[in-house]
């Protein structure tokens, strides 16, 4: 019933949408971007509105599956360029643009945003983040989107802030300080809308920094809740971590996260804990690093958490996007919370209450033996780093990374960008400096990275087993998105983008776009017409039919 | 092959030579460099990029084509010098992920992150064969062969790679082992891919490039060839080495001479 009244309730919306768009097409100039706010209702039913994107993963499940099929397995060899728009700042970009009734917001390096005509790549307006000099930041000038509620964007800045934007002009409507940057926190991930609150994560974890979870008021820019990733003291699981150890543990919270509407949940992944080699200054389990967190949508309260690797000594953070689907495992509907971890295992487990259902390797590893009846690895003994080095699969890059995975209802499969590799492992004695990268030690690659091999692999959540896999020379890092057209949308580190028959991994179309794909694509309908979009290199391409 | 003694693989640069170059460059170096290059300043400054640097560089220093950031054990694009260096690692390479170290870090700091850098390489002028280089051409030219597969200067085959700058990259030892043993390490390019296409043509050619949707080859009458993976009907890779072995086949004198004619070929000027 709840489902009938919001199918309604978003056709009602659609219909007004559409009277809205109408009314747009009688003049010829648009002088403000068309779209109608964005309220809570069209994010819980974003799906119902495929022509847009509206969130990092498409859907607070966060499949990246949208319903349009104009473009399909039949005609996805005709896709032609429609536009390209280039990113000033060079670096590499890590973008997925959200799409609001005809208007494109693209995330660039360092914390820009820019909105563009979603059908010619043109611009309505830009605004420039300034930034400090002194940015600690592990990993190159990434941001990988907004996030949209009413008619404010969101986004996270490379110096910890939070910034909240007006969407049809670009105008600054307040900047908060999330956590101080010199202090070796940063924030990369596009924000999630829950309800009313915005719920943000942050970056750091090579730093010593105490990871957190944060919701703020959308209006006012004020902190609603903070949930800590590493329990204070008193709290339950303080003593996993020797010491003092726990103020520096890192456990960063860099990817976006999903949530339940019914079951009023937020899940989100955790990263390594700090230093990430040298586990000897942090004995113990190291709660809540490498999990899953299950958080009150209300209140932020961690009501349950999954750990994929406790007391971690090889940077296989659980930054992954967690994606959300009914399925029926061992004879059983339930809702299930699907995860191809870091650290090489692939698990199902149920969103209620964090229970382990099935797990299995996805991509070569050498670490665990397997996983228990509760999904924690029996490990292989002897698998630290070492002051001399040790060879360990997977590489610290990981079985995957933060690459968002797919999930289509279609073929009820899992996708994943796999890589299968190996990487030896050096510990470090380090001390913490405030401010200061705190490793504890790093990895070397013995051999080319490219000897490796890289998959898509098409998981069957129901049993973990890999149902096909597409090889991709040399690799890489691209983001996954199905269709209902039948579709598998995705990238290569050498600047392919391609697509492929989602049920049998079968390639049906490609194009060298010459640079990196480091994002996930996404795919929108203006005036009728599907595009998709990715982002190579410096450049976002946005493909179509010849109309 | 016999290499003297006083080989010096991890050279520091020479005191001499630092402060020839320091001369009247407007330096952001207030330091001389040659302070901190004891064995003691190279490990603080391992120490330092171990911690600041490897995770874009890597652990050995080798560079990581994931991150962009560049191998800083051989020549250096961006630098030839040590000042060159420490101005890199002092200001970065604007609009690029190579940002400048911290502004407070003390110069003193730098420097030896600089003689670390600067201990990774060596320097060939250090290096004394037993080989001469003029016998070594000769043998190159004629008997050997080798210019039929390789060019040095423009002059010379396509079956193999340009060697005219081989003494740069490759170290004496290594040299050796690719004319007696070439089997050793065959890097992909040289590979041999044997290809029928959709015309039921069967090629056979050097790996130019190959991706996951298309591979190019070259034949041995340098005709480029580039196919869609999805429409050929075979492919088979030889990973072997087209290049004879030449132990065996030249008595060790000659072997040594060619090392010192490979090993003499650098840019101009060094
Ligand atoms: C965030 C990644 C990153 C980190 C950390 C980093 N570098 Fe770099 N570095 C790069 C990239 C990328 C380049 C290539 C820039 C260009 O020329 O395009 C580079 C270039 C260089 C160069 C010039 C190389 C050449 O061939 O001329 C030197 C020297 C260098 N880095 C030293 C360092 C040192 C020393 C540190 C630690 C203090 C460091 N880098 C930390 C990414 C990084
Ligand atoms: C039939 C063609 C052919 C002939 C003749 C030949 N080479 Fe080669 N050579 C190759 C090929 C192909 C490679 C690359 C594959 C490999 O590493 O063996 C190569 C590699 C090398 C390398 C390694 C280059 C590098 O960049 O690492 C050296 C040095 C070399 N050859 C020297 C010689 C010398 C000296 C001779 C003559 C005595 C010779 N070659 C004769 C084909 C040839």
């Amino acid at each position: 019933m709840n489902r009938f009244i919001s199918t309604l309730c978003a056709l009602l919306i659609t219909t007004i949408t559409t009277q809205v768009s109408a009314q747009e097409q009688e003049f010829e100039t648009v002088m403000t971007p068309a779209f109608s706010p964005i309220t809570w209702e069209r994010l819980v039913n974003s799906k119902e509105e495929p022509n847009n994107w509206l969130m990092y993963s498409g859907s607070l499940d966060a499949q990246r599956h949208s319903s349009l099929d104009e473009v399909n397995i039949n005609n996805v060899a005709d896709l032609e360029l429609k536009w390209a728009y280039q990113i000033p700042e060079i670096d590499r970009a890590e973008t997925v643009p959200l799409v609001v009734d005809g208007i494109m917001f693209i995330t660039e390096a360092p914390s820009n945003v820019v909105a563009v005509d979603a059908r010619t790549g043109r611009q309505y307006w830009r605004y420039d983040h300034e930034l400090p000099e002194d940015l600690r930041i592990c990993c190159g000038r990434n941001n990988r989107g907004v996030a949209i509620l009413g008619e404010t964007l969101f986004m996270s800045t490379l110096d910890a802030h939070l910034v909240a934007i007006d969407a049809r002009t670009g105008n600054l409507l307040w900047d908060v300080e999330v956590a101080k940057h010199d202090s070796g926190y940063s924030k990369t991930a596009a924000p999630l809308i829950v309800k009313d609150l915005v719920v943000t994560g942050m970056a750091g974890g090579e730093f010593g920094v105490r990871g957190f979870i944060d919701a703020y008021h959308p209006d006012t820019g004020e902190l609603a809740w903070r949930t800590y990733t590493i329990p204070g003291e008193g709290e339950f699981g303080n003593d996993t971590w020797s010491g003092d150890s726990w103020k520096t543990g890192g456990s960063a919270t860099w990817i976006t996260g999903a949530y339940d509407v019914d079951l009023n949940l937020i899940y989100w992944g955790t990263g390594n804990p700090g230093p990430d080699w040298n586990g000897d200054v942090r004995l113990g389990d190291n709660l809540y690093s490498d999990s899953a967190l299950a958080l009150n949508g209300d209140t932020g309260e961690i009501e349950w958490y999954f750990q994929f690797t406790p007391h971690d000594v090889h940077d296989w953070d659980a930054i992954q996007v967690p994606i959300l689907a009914d399925l029926n495992i061992d004879g059983q509907d339930q809702r299930v919370m699907m995860w191809a971890n870091r650290n090489a295992f692939f698990y199902s487990i149920n969103a209620a209450d964090g229970r382990f259902l099935k797990g299995s390797p996805f991509a070569t590893q050498t670490w665990a033996q397997g996983l228990d009846a509760n999904g924690a690895p029996v490990r292989v003994p002897g698998m630290e780093p070492t002051y001399e080095g040790i060879m360990v699969s997977p590489p610290i890059t990981g079985g995957t990374n933060w690459y968002s995975p797919g999930y289509s209802p279609d073929t009820e499969l899992f996708y994943v960008t796999a890589f299968d590799g190996e990487q030896i492992f050096f510990k470090r004695d380090e001390d913490y400096e405030e401010g200061e990268r705190y490793t504890g030690g790093g990895g070397r690659y013995d051999q080319p990275i490219d000897a490796f091999k890289s998959w898509i692999r098409a998981i069957d959540p129901t049993t973990t087993e890999t149902v096909w896999e597409f090889p991709i020379m040399p690799r890489s890092s691209a983001g996954i998105t199905t269709t209902s057209g039948g579709l598998l949308f995705s990238g290569t580190a050498d600047g392919y983008f391609f697509a492929l028959n989602a049920e049998t991994g079968q390639e049906l179309w490609n194009i060298s776009l010459g640079r990196r794909v480091h994002a996930a694509p996404i795919t929108y309908q203006v005036d009728g017409d599907q595009y998709v979009t990715i982002a190579s290199g410096n450049v976002v391409y946005t493909f179509g039919l010849d109309e | 092959m016999h290499l003297q003694a006083s080989i010096l693989w991890k050279g520091l640069f020479s005191i001499g030579a630092l402060s020839l170059i320091l001369v009247g460059l407007p330096s952001s170096a207030e330091d001389a460099g040659t302070l901190y290059n004891t064995t003691y300043d190279v490990l603080q400054g391992e120490r330092y990029f171990e911690r600041q640097c490897s995770r874009c560089h890597g652990f050995d220093a080798k560079g990581n084509d994931e991150t962009g950031a560049p191998d800083l054990t051989g020549r250096l694009s961006r630098a030839n010098n040590p000042v060159g260096i420490f101005n890199i690692v002092r200001n970065g390479v604007p609009n690029t992920a190579m940002l400048p170290v911290d502004a407070d870090l003390p110069d003193a700091q730098v420097w030896q992150v600089v003689s670390y850098i600067e201990s990774l390489r060596y320097d060939p002028a250090s290096v004394e064969l037993d080989g001469n280089p003029d016998a070594g051409l000769a043998l190159f030219l004629n008997n050997g062969d080798c210019a039929s597969c390789h060019m040095v200067n423009g002059q010379g085959g396509r079956l193999g790679p340009d060697l005219s700058r081989v003494g740069e990259s490759t170290r004496p030892e290594d040299l050796m082992t690719a004319i007696t043993n070439p089997h050793e390490d065959v890097a992909p390019r040289w590979w041999t891919l044997e290809i029928t296409g959709p015309d039921g043509v069967t090629r056979s050619g050097f790996r130019m490039g190959e991706d996951s949707f298309s591979v190019r080859i070259m034949d041995n009458d340098s005709n480029l060839w580039s196919y869609q993976k999805n429409n050929i009907d075979s492919i088979e890779r030889i990973e072997r080495s087209t290049m004879p072995s030449y132990d065996g086949a030249m008595s060790e004198s000659e072997l040594d001479d060619l090392v010192a004619y490979l090993f003499s070929l650098r840019r101009e000027g060094n």
